[in-house]
């Protein structure tokens, strides 16, 4: 054990090394620094590009290099088309956890962890229990938390203090206003508890009679409440104890010396906009966001902008350059740089240098500057580096070096407004750099965190802990530093650590409970009973659904309703990794996880018999669609606009049924646009004749090897392997979700299908499963198939928990009865599974039938006005990968990944369990941490709210007509999520887990760094153990029991919120 | 209880319906209470049913019994009757052939807008607010459709622009909304100034601001104006100032980008929809001023043309969606007005209604355009069309998109011409009056207050308190 502990503490000490990280550290002296003090620095005219070409060869690959560096900060997103979940963090996946959210902090401005405010929500709701509190900080302080502080309390106590209250604080006017304004310093506060109040009033006596009172200091004071000595009112001894609290603190803090260096900011428009109020980010803002957005236009402009195949740079200068007429009086300048540039050849990057320079950026600085530059405008700059590196993802991409270009014009358009602001403030004769180095000389000048804040903490400190006076004025000058750096320790993020900690032991520690009460449970029944379960009848029907925790209810529905169905969760692309093409879709889609390129090439084709039908309906299609554009298109244009004005009372009735009437619109529509839908019959191609897979004819398909490889290897992953285990119908079940007026669709799609619906890759693997030439090979290699079993694809649509067949006519008709058995209890499945659904949505009451609720979710899917679709992956907090026989019957409230592992099939590598996490881990993570990421901060990390949201250049969503690029998720999407960090548990042992994390660096980081949580479970000994700090401890199990419930529905009935695991009973097999 | 009872009846309830939803909301939110969002969306949807029923029964009265104007008086709001003072604030609606489908449309426009935002706006912290506004907005849509007076339809025209500017700032904890809705605000002060001194001239010329007594005794469009000579001109001329700022047409389309901050239903229905034809509604309700004046006419027209193609030429650069909607819009209104200003009447009040609700389906569908335009190309089995190949040469097309592309400057140019001198004016102004004062009083010359951005944040530390 202890080597390994020692290896992965090799692995986890290179966290500062992070490649790509700027470290962003203040500036100590005055800035900027002009090069000559009598220099004229008109920027336009006195800037030269650099002279000999070596040396800015050199500098041009410089910036270009930090201009990457930077790059890999910008938000990772691609086109919205095709949203594929995503550590929100990415960039500073080396770093632990804690860290790297801090570091966040400070280079994106996000909120690190839910507010402390909240926190104390759940404490005060119980959802954080003071016992949790504890446990987290003795794991954190250790012996330290023993320690006394200035005599008066333990580390450890004064911390559960500060927690436990919310101490106020704010800023000095804050403060002010609340020490004038309210009784703070007459009453004590609300929570200070009896005997803490008896404590310090009799304290604040004892040091009436002392001599420490006739401290002149003290003079005021003491003559105000001399009389007390006689006796008084409690009030008036109560307003003595806290005024003389409050002096002794501020006391205290006045004499303790801590000052805290004041950061200048690097870049010069934070600079300027501290120093005078000036934005220049407002102006500089307004002309990219145009900019870019017509430079990326996917093709919604009818005129697209001139010279854009140039560059973004050359299309700017092409705009503006030599332009006579410009009312924009900060622009008027740019006209002449722009025909300097042009004339001079001067590239981007020689660009950014002079830009840099003009802002009197220093050489060390530039790391810093540049990145804080693009990282202000940080969704449309990412988005230009997403086409230019990933252009098989957009219709047109950009050319490489556009975000250099972007970067050149940010700064020269920040140089012009900065130079116009300063021109504006105090006329010609003040350049810029003399109004930047005026700036930094201001705020140097500006105070320093104030010491009445510190004491106002303090005080309130004193009064919940119940120092008394007397003990308090004792204290001598290394004591109250002592107390000063020991609160100072325990900072805001410090707290919201402890909290955050705290809130996901909450979670954990039941979740933990249930699956090791779960696992033994089911371990003896299985030993008790070895003789019946070998004798255990063929299972009813078997399903394989995704891993998504929104089939976790599905799976736990149908066993429910049928105690003899077998469910099995993998990776919903399920093998089967291809380009696909439906039959009524023009392009090749990959459906198969984003990092995977596929290879291969299936295309949906109508049966022979409806050829005729086919060519006839696409090309009424096409005319329609045609029909359909070029109006959409004229409405918006001159003349055509006429007409459709004219005639535009007509769209009265579509606007009034979509909105009133959504169902029963989608209705009406399907039924009059059968007639423009492909033929109910089609089959895939699916099988490749030529030698190589390509995207024509005899390309498209898989060859019988690759087939047989496919399917080994799924039912590898399901622990598949025995001909009995098998039933007589094996239904592939791929999900997606659809839902209208919804830029974000993709984002509820299956992850694993790279956002798309992965109803075809269960449909094709099925067609595979079948083919006897398949199941030929893979008898060939150990997996004998009986020959009665049958396999069928479905897609389930998680919006309107509707579930449709694949190739229902190849099924033999011995099979009839049983895909009729099994078709009934999905049917149930899911009706109750929208039922299950429905009781987080507000607007549905609790009392709804399972039909009722099915019906409202497919409403909710054809509603144009509906905001929230579905509620898609939030509440996610947990993944189990392990069989399902114990995992089944608990209700785990979808909030799961249930991924099929059965480590007794796997070999002494672990080579099956090494794939299966090497797609979850990664996966789950990333959609865990971007919904964390999106809850705690919805402006930084996600997309703000949805209601203005607007799609600019067919690309993403912008905030009304002006705003960045949002990217991450929208908060109605994670309203109701509980940002925690994922605790996978694992069915195997600690070894293979150890090994694995070597083996595969991504999981090693995620699970070392702590963005996840590990827990595996034993399979021999039954134990449970956690991984923390690099190893495996053992996980306190005390036997718990788990309360049970009739059914999934007697358990979450009238409930709204998250509810706690139970067993239901119903779910057991035999 | 005649018919001229029913008309009564039927036309105040139009009218109270809207106006008792604003009383319940504000109400409701001045006394602090909450309402469920079930009982909130309840009480919009029967004040909007209640409004549209009434409006319907007013409109088959008058088509049974062939009346084409009918008069709703309430009597005078304010009345001073003093010697050598005479004002008063006549509050009269009139229900005619241009009146009756522009408060029907208000009244379906908005009731699919209420039905589409009370659940798309469902949880948000911001719903009850939206929904006092929007009553708001619709009581200011009824009352200026029906208005019978002028000062009638200055009220509420008033009501519509607060709504509106209020509704572009829904958003209020970010800047850019806020912004946007100020600037918004200012340009409908700029436009209600010209209002307000149209009607002034109107009482003057007329002695009255009742549309009957101005235009004539013939219902709508058939009225003849009594009023004549120059000063019909100028009264037009500001009326059509006063319509150009509430229509976003030229030189004012700067704020219609900007209205687009708000919830997309708010923007849909008020900027998209309806606002946006309270200026063409406006000049179609003083079109017999235009029969008298044939100078004004050609103004109307220039002014819708150059709106029309101004818009349309923005609109083709517009890279967003709801940017394009809104240029195409204004393409649409500039259309409407032109068709006003050549007589076209009943043209122009079809356009207009079509037009409204073709836009309002286009707004509240506007997230859908990718999935639209997916399909689409499915249809069509590859990629729609690439737009006109790039731009190179000849030089004046890509001005032409430098134009398009800055949004014909206008806002600049309002910025650079009009407001910095008019800012640089008071600023001298001021500078005298310190100067003057200063030499009054002896006392040295005061700077004037720097603007609050400029003062650094204060970081005194907490006073000593006794």
């Amino acid at each position: 054990m202890a080597g390994i502990g020692t290896l992965i503490a090799y692995q986890l000490k290179p966290k500062n090394s992070a490649p790509s990280l700027p470290v962003s550290l203040g500036c100590r002296h005055g800035w900027p620094r002009p090069r000559t003090s009598d220099q004229p620095v008109n920027t336009v005219s006195t800037l030269t590009s650099h002279s000999t070409s070596v040396e800015s060869t050199a500098l041009s690959s410089q910036i270009k290099q930090l201009v990457e560096e930077a790059a890999h900060l910008l938000p990772s997103q691609g086109p919205i088309e095709v949203f594929v979940h995503h550590n929100t963090l990415h960039a500073l996946e080396d770093l632990p956890f804690h860290e790297a959210v801090i570091r966040g902090a400070k280079q994106f401005g996000g909120q690190p962890y839910l507010s402390e405010q909240t926190f104390h929500k759940y404490l005060e709701a119980g959802r954080i229990t003071l016992d949790d509190l504890q446990t987290v900080l003795r794991q954190d302080l250790g012996e330290a938390g023993q320690q006394r502080i200035a005599g008066l309390s333990t580390r450890e106590e004064l911390r559960l203090s500060m927690l436990q209250h919310l101490i106020q604080a704010g800023s000095a006017a804050e403060l002010q206003w609340i020490i004038a304004e309210t009784d703070t310093l007459k009453r004590f506060r609300t929570d200070v508890a009896e005997s803490e109040r008896e404590q310090l009033i009799e304290g604040a006596l004892n040091w009436l009679q002392s001599p420490a009172a006739a401290d002149p200091q003290f003079a005021s004071l003491f003559s105000s409440y001399e009389s007390l000595k006689r006796g008084g009112s409690s009030s008036k001894r109560e307003e003595f104890a806290l005024a003389l609290l409050w002096q002794l603190c501020r006391n205290g803090v006045k004499t303790s010396a801590g000052s805290s260096a004041t950061q200048c900011p690097l870049r010069p428009r934070d600079l300027v906009h501290s120093a005078y109020g000036f934005d220049s980010d407002r102006d500089v803002h307004g002309e990219l966001i145009r900019l870019s957005s017509a430079y990326l236009d996917q093709g919604y402009a009818d005129w697209p902008l001139p010279d854009r195949s140039k560059g973004l740079l050359a299309a700017f200068i092409e705009l503006h350059a030599d332009r006579k007429f410009q009312p924009t009086r900060w622009l008027r300048t740019l006209a002449a740089e722009l025909e300097r540039i042009r004339h001079q050849k001067i590239s981007a990057e020689a660009s950014v240098v002079e830009s840099l320079e003009a802002l009197g950026v220093a050489e060390e600085n530039r790391v810093e500057v540049i990145t804080q530059t693009l990282l202000s405008l940080r969704g449309w700059a990412g988005m230009i580096w997403q086409l230019e590196q990933s252009p098989r993802n957009a219709v047109r991409p950009v050319p490489a070096g556009s975000l250099c270009e972007f970067l050149a014009i940010q700064l020269l358009l920040e140089k012009a407004s900065l130079t116009a602001f300063a021109e504006e403030r105090s006329g010609r004769n003040t350049s810029l750099l003399q109004m930047l180095t005026d700036g930094a000389a201001k705020l140097e000048t500006r105070c320093r965190e104030s010491q009445g804040q510190h004491a106002f903490s303090l005080f309130q400190i004193a009064q919940i802990r119940g120092w008394p006076a007397d003990e308090m004025a004792a204290l001598d000058r290394t004591q109250w530093d002592e107390l000063n750096a020991e609160i100072d320790a325990f900072t805001l993020t410090e707290r919201q650590r402890i909290f955050q900690e705290a809130f996901e032991l909450g979670f954990r520690q039941p979740a933990l409970n249930a699956l090791s009460f779960a696992f033994r449970n089911r371990q003896q029944e299985t030993t008790e009973s070895v003789e019946a379960s070998a004798k255990r009848a063929r299972p009813a029907f078997q399903i394989t659904t995704c891993i998504d925790d929104r089939e976790e209810s599905f799976r736990r529905h149908l066993e429910e309703v049928h105690p003899h169905c077998e469910t099995y969760g993998a990776a919903g692309f399920f093998a089967v990794a291809m380009n696909y093409r439906g039959a009524a879709e023009s392009f090749y889609k990959p459906l198969c996880p984003a990092v995977v390129t596929p290879q291969h090439f299936v295309q949906e084709d109508v049966g022979y018999t409806f050829q005729g039908v086919h060519k006839t309906r696409a090309e009424l299609r096409r005319r329609l669609g045609r029909a359909g554009h070029s109006f959409q298109w004229r409405s918006r244009t001159l003349l055509g606009g006429i007409a459709a004005g004219i005639v535009g009372s007509l769209a009265t009735a579509p606007l009034v049924a979509q909105v009133l009437f959504p169902h029963l619109t989608s209705r009406l529509q399907r039924r009059f646009g059968s007639f423009l839908q492909p033929p109910p019959v089609t089959t895939l191609q699916l099988e490749r004749y030529a030698e190589t897979p390509g995207p024509e004819n005899g390309g498209i398909g898989y060859s019988l090897d690759e087939m047989a490889d496919v399917v080994v290897r799924l039912l590898e992953d399901l622990g598949l392997t025995q001909t009995e285990q098998f039933s007589r119908l094996f239904i592939m079940c791929g999900h997606g979700s659809s839902s209208l007026n919804n830029p974000h669709e993709s984002a509820y799609c299956c992850g694993a299908c790279a956002g798309k619906r992965g109803g075809p890759n269960a449909r094709a693997f099925a067609m595979m499963a079948n083919d006897w030439r398949v199941r030929r090979l893979i008898a060939e290699r150990g997996i004998e198939l009986p020959e009665d079993t049958f396999f069928l694809g479905a897609y389930h649509n998680t919006c309107d928990d509707s579930v449709v067949f694949y190739d229902l006519d190849r099924l033999p008709a011995s099979h009839h009865a049983d895909f009729d058995a099994a078709r009934n209890d999905i049917e149930t499945a899911r009706q109750r599974n929208a039922h299950e659904r429905c009781r987080r949505f507000e607007s549905v009451p609790t009392t709804v039938t399972p039909l009722e609720a099915l019906r409202h979710v497919e409403a909710r899917a054809q509603d144009i006005a509906q905001a929230r679709p579905e509620y898609n992956h939030a509440t996610n907090a947990l993944c189990v990968v392990g069989r399902r026989d114990w995992s089944r019957g608990l209700y785990l409230d979808r909030r799961a990944f249930l991924t099929t592992y059965d480590p007794s099939v796997d070999d002494e590598q672990h080579s099956i369990l090494l794939r299966i996490l090497s797609a979850a881990i990664p996966v789950c993570a990333g959609i865990n941490l971007e919904y964390y990421f999106s809850k705690v901060d919805h402006t930084v990390y996600g997309a703000g709210s949805k209601l203005p949201h607007n799609l600019a250049a067919l690309l993403g969503v912008m905030e009304g007509t002006s705003s960045d690029l949002r990217t991450g998720l929208y908060q109605q999407m994670v309203e109701i999520h509980e940002p925690l960090r994922m605790t996978f548990v694992i069915e195997t042992t600690r070894e293979a887990m150890l090994s694995i994390m070597q083996r595969v660096p991504a999981i090693g980081r995620l699970c070392l760094g702590e963005w996840v949580h590990l827990a595996v479970i034993e399979p021999a000994d039954r134990n449970c153990f956690v991984f923390r700090n690099g190893q495996f401890e053992p996980h306190a199990f005390a036997g718990e029991q788990l309360p049970t419930a009739k059914s999934s529905a007697d358990w979450y009935r009238h409930q709204r919120h998250d509810l706690p695991f139970c067993l239901v009973k119903e779910g057991k097999t035999n | 209880m005649g018919v001229p009872f029913w008309f009564h009846f039927l036309g105040l309830v139009v009218v109270a319906s809207p106006a008792m939803l604003v009383a319940l909301l504000g109400l409701k939110t001045l006394l602090g209470l909450r309402f469920f969002e079930s009982t909130q969306a309840a009480l919009t949807r029967s004040a909007v049913v209640i409004g549209l029923l009434a409006s319907l029964a007013v409109l088959a009265m008058m088509l049974i019994f062939g009346t084409r104007h009918v008069p709703v008086e309430v009597g005078n709001w304010v009345l001073i009757e003093e010697t050598g003072l005479h004002f008063f604030f006549h509050l009269k609606f009139v229900f005619d052939r241009l009146s009756v489908p522009f408060t029907i449309l208000s009244f379906v426009l908005c009731g699919v807008v209420g039905a589409f935002a009370s659940s798309y706006l469902h949880r948000d912290d911001g719903y009850s607010r939206f929904f006092l506004l929007y009553a708001v907005f619709l009581l200011g849509m009824v009352v200026s459709s029906l208005a019978g007076t002028i000062e009638t339809l200055f009220f509420g025209w008033e009501l519509v622009g607060l709504s509106s500017a209020l509704l572009v700032a829904y958003f209020h904890t970010r800047p850019g909304p806020v912004r946007n809705g100020l600037r918004i605000w200012t340009i409908y002060r700029f436009s209600d100034a010209a209002f307000l001194l149209a009607a002034l001239m109107l009482h003057h010329l007329a002695g009255a601001g009742e549309f009957d007594r101005l235009m004539g005794s013939g219902a709508w469009p058939e009225g003849t104006a009594t009023v004549a000579g120059s000063s019909v001109f100028w009264v037009g001329l500001l009326l059509l100032i006063a319509a150009a700022g509430k229509s976003g047409m030229v030189p004012f389309s700067g704020w219609l980008p900007r209205a687009m901050e708000g919830p997309t239903p708010s923007s849909a229905v008020f900027y998209g929809a309806l606002s946006i034809h309270l200026g063409t509604y406006l000049l179609l309700r003083v079109s017999p001023l235009l029969d008298v004046s044939p100078t004004l006419r050609i103004c109307v027209l220039a002014m819708g043309f150059i709106s029309a193609v101004y818009g349309a030429i923005v609109s083709r650069v517009q890279t967003d969606v709801k940017n394009a909607l809104a240029f195409a819009s204004l393409t649409q209104v500039g259309i409407i007005t032109m068709e006003i200003g050549a007589g076209l009447y009943y043209i122009a009040l079809i356009h207009m209604i079509g037009h409204a609700t073709l836009r309002t389906l286009q707004l509240l569908r506007a997230p859908s355009v990718l999935k639209d335009r997916q399909m689409l190309e499915n249809a069509i089995g590859g990629r729609l069309p690439a737009p006109d190949s790039e731009i190179t040469e000849p030089r004046w097309r890509r001005s032409l998109y430098r134009f398009a592309h800055e949004r014909g400057f206008l806002d600049a140019m309002l910025d650079e011409y009009i407001v910095r001198p008019f800012v640089q004016i008071f600023r001298f102004f001021d500078s005298c009056e310190r100067r003057w004062t200063s030499w009054l009083s002896g006392a040295p010359v005061e700077q004037p207050d720097p603007s609050p951005a400029e003062t650094p944040a204060p970081c005194n530390d907490i006073q000593e308190v006794t």
